[in-house]
């Protein structure tokens, strides 16, 4: 019987995890800093214009 | 839509999981650590897509000066160099049990080694040049250029004689493996391939709003 190497499955799976939810995370804060700027440096109203 | 991508995803890779750990068979000759084939196919099919979506919107580009094939290009290429290191990270941890080395200067796996290179190389060009003009343009030469570098890595193993084995999809005739096994790895591929459309949706979108910010 072939030895099985779970250490070594969970290892490429995990690795895979950790990679893709960190790329993730960094499209999503990215996309909140934009918000941010965008928000920020778009022109204001006056109270009775708006 | 990219919301819709990403669930679908999220949904595709829970699927992705429970066909490779609890539906495909445990192999006959590897053992259970053939399961990392379940990652590593499906992240270099997707590479491949990636490059090839990547030379199609350079020459759009090329052709008709259009920021949105640039920014489709760069999102592609961006999405398709994790891929491929995955695959590479993925390939390696295989390799070590099976052929009892990480790595090895086989023509496959250094062809995809040299694919990984050239398009971090692309990444790099892309952020040396401030001209965003000029950057997309030099970009868009140097995509179609590393583009010839994915046949290379798919028929390497016919081409030349490797450690690595042939191609279990992509190639002519039928799949020469299990149903069970087939069935994980295919279902794994779409997942894979819905994830690659998330995050470039995602990434195209960012790279809009940074040249909305930046003009």
């Amino acid at each position: 019987m072939t030895a099985d190497h779970w250490g070594f499955v969970l290892a490429a799976y995990g690795l895979a995890a950790v990679a893709l939810t960190l790329y993730w995370r960094h499209l999503c804060r990215r996309e909140r800093e934009l918000s941010k700027m965008v928000k920020a440096s778009s022109p204001r109203l006056p109270r009775h214009q708006a | 839509m990219s919301r819709i991508l990403g669930w679908l995803a999220a949904l595709g890779l829970a699927a992705g999981l429970v066909m490779a750990f609890g539906v495909a068979p445990r192999e006959a000759t590897q053992g259970n650590v053939q399961r990392i084939m379940y990652l590593h196919v499906p992240t270099v099919l997707v590479a491949y897509l990636a490059f090839v979506v990547v030379l199609v919107a350079s020459i759009a580009y090329l052709w008709r000066r259009d920021p949105a094939a640039d920014r489709l290009a760069h999102a592609s290429a961006e999405v398709g160099v994790l891929f491929t290191g995955l695959t590479i990270a993925a390939g390696a941890i295989w390799g070590k049990p099976t052929w009892g080395t990480w790595w090895t200067w086989d023509a496959r796996l250094t062809s995809v080694a040299i694919l990984f290179v050239m398009y971090l190389g692309y990444l790099l060009l892309r952020g040396m040049i401030e001209d965003r003009e000029r950057g997309a343009r030099y970009a868009a030469v140097v995509g179609i250029v590393a583009a010839l570098d994915v046949p290379l890595v798919h028929f390497s193993v016919y081409w030349w004689r490797t450690l690595h084995q042939p191609p279990s999809l992509l190639k002519p005739g039928p799949a020469s493996m299990p149903d069970g096994i087939l069935a994980a790895l295919l279902v794994n591929v779409v997942s894979f391939a819905l994830l690659y459309a998330y995050f470039v949706a995602k990434r195209v979108t960012i790279l809009r709003r940074e040249g909305e910010v930046l003009a």
